[in-house]
């Protein structure tokens, strides 16, 4: 069924389809690819969750950085 | 800290523990990632939450001209396009293994969800296009309400009318009879959960922006 849906609204699939994971070969597939897919399939779970996690740590980063600053400014302004 | 800050961490530490822990179904392709749901499908709620709040706030700026509602809308806005990248790069890398791609053009939801980023993208441009304060923050609220009228119809309503590997296309709800019940279970909760750390991290954004225009205007 998933394979028909495909067929239907994926037009890249004619043309890259021998590149996919999923297609035939996929025994050869580079080690990154092979490592997700082992286990069933559960180190994407884990590699989503680690991608919301990294993306909210580059905020917190980011926020931390800008307190730091303006922690520096309101400092030096008192010290006029 | 207010207490609800601790409840939330107790609260989210739990759902993501259970979202690995919980039995789920056998299902076909999806296999160990339907456990995505878990994550991927808040971050798109939460983003539009936070679109919902900044709404309120350009709103309530147009009434009252009071420079820290525009704070809040804009902080409201940066944190939900945060969301947004969570939820596109997520739903990228689960794509990749369930779909066999990163990114396909033929796919109505996913390409209408990075228009939506773009288009709150063009609202930080916006913003980033004035000097004067007052004239930045009326025509970027002005914009906002624009913005995000779009959302729902890009992310809810075209993509249903549509073809579309993505669940909840040709008129479903995303979450039908065809989807395993007990996913329930955890998928509530963590709507609750991830909501409730956004307005947190939203919460501590808008703090810093007020001080920051308070030092500026002293």
């Amino acid at each position: 069924m998933q394979e028909d849906s495909l067929a239907i609204v994926d037009t890249l699939t004619e043309a890259y389809s021998d590149q996919w994971a999923g297609a035939p070969g996929a025994e050869e597939a580079g080690v990154f690819v092979q490592f997700m897919s082992s286990n069933d399939l559960i180190y994407v779970v884990l590699g989503v969750s680690l991608i919301i996690w990294l993306v909210l740590l580059f905020f917190l980063f980011r926020v931390d950085k800008k307190v730091a600053k303006l922690e520096e400014q309101i400092n030096s302004n008192q010290e006029e | 800290m207010k207490v609800w800050k601790y409840v939330i961490a107790v609260w989210m530490t739990i759902v993501i523990a259970a979202g690995f822990l919980i039995y789920i179904p056998e299902i076909p392709i999806l296999e160990q990632t339907a456990r995505n749901i878990f994550f991927h499908v808040p971050m798109w709620m939460t983003m539009f939450v936070l679109f919902l709040i900044s709404l309120w706030y350009s709103i309530k700026y147009l009434n009252d001209a009071n420079l820290q509602d525009d704070v809040k809308a804009s902080s409201a806005a940066t944190v939900g396009v945060v969301f947004g990248i969570c939820g596109l790069l997520t739903g990228s890398l689960w794509a990749r293994f369930t779909w066999g791609s990163w990114w396909t053009f033929a796919e109505p939801k996913m390409n209408l969800a990075a228009l939506a980023l773009m288009i709150y993208v063009a609202y930080f441009v916006l913003r980033s296009a004035f000097d004067d304060r007052a004239k930045r923050a009326k025509l970027s609220a002005v914009y906002n309400i624009f913005a995000v009228t779009t959302v729902p119809f890009l992310l809810y309503i075209v993509p249903r009318q549509l073809t579309s590997l993505h669940p909840g296309a040709d008129g479903n709800p995303a979450f039908s009879e065809i989807t395993a019940d007990e996913l329930r279970f955890i998928l509530y909760p963590a709507f609750i959960g991830f909501i409730a750390m956004g307005y947190w991290i939203y919460e501590i954004y808008t703090r810093y922006n007020i001080l920051k225009l308070k030092a500026e205007n002293s």
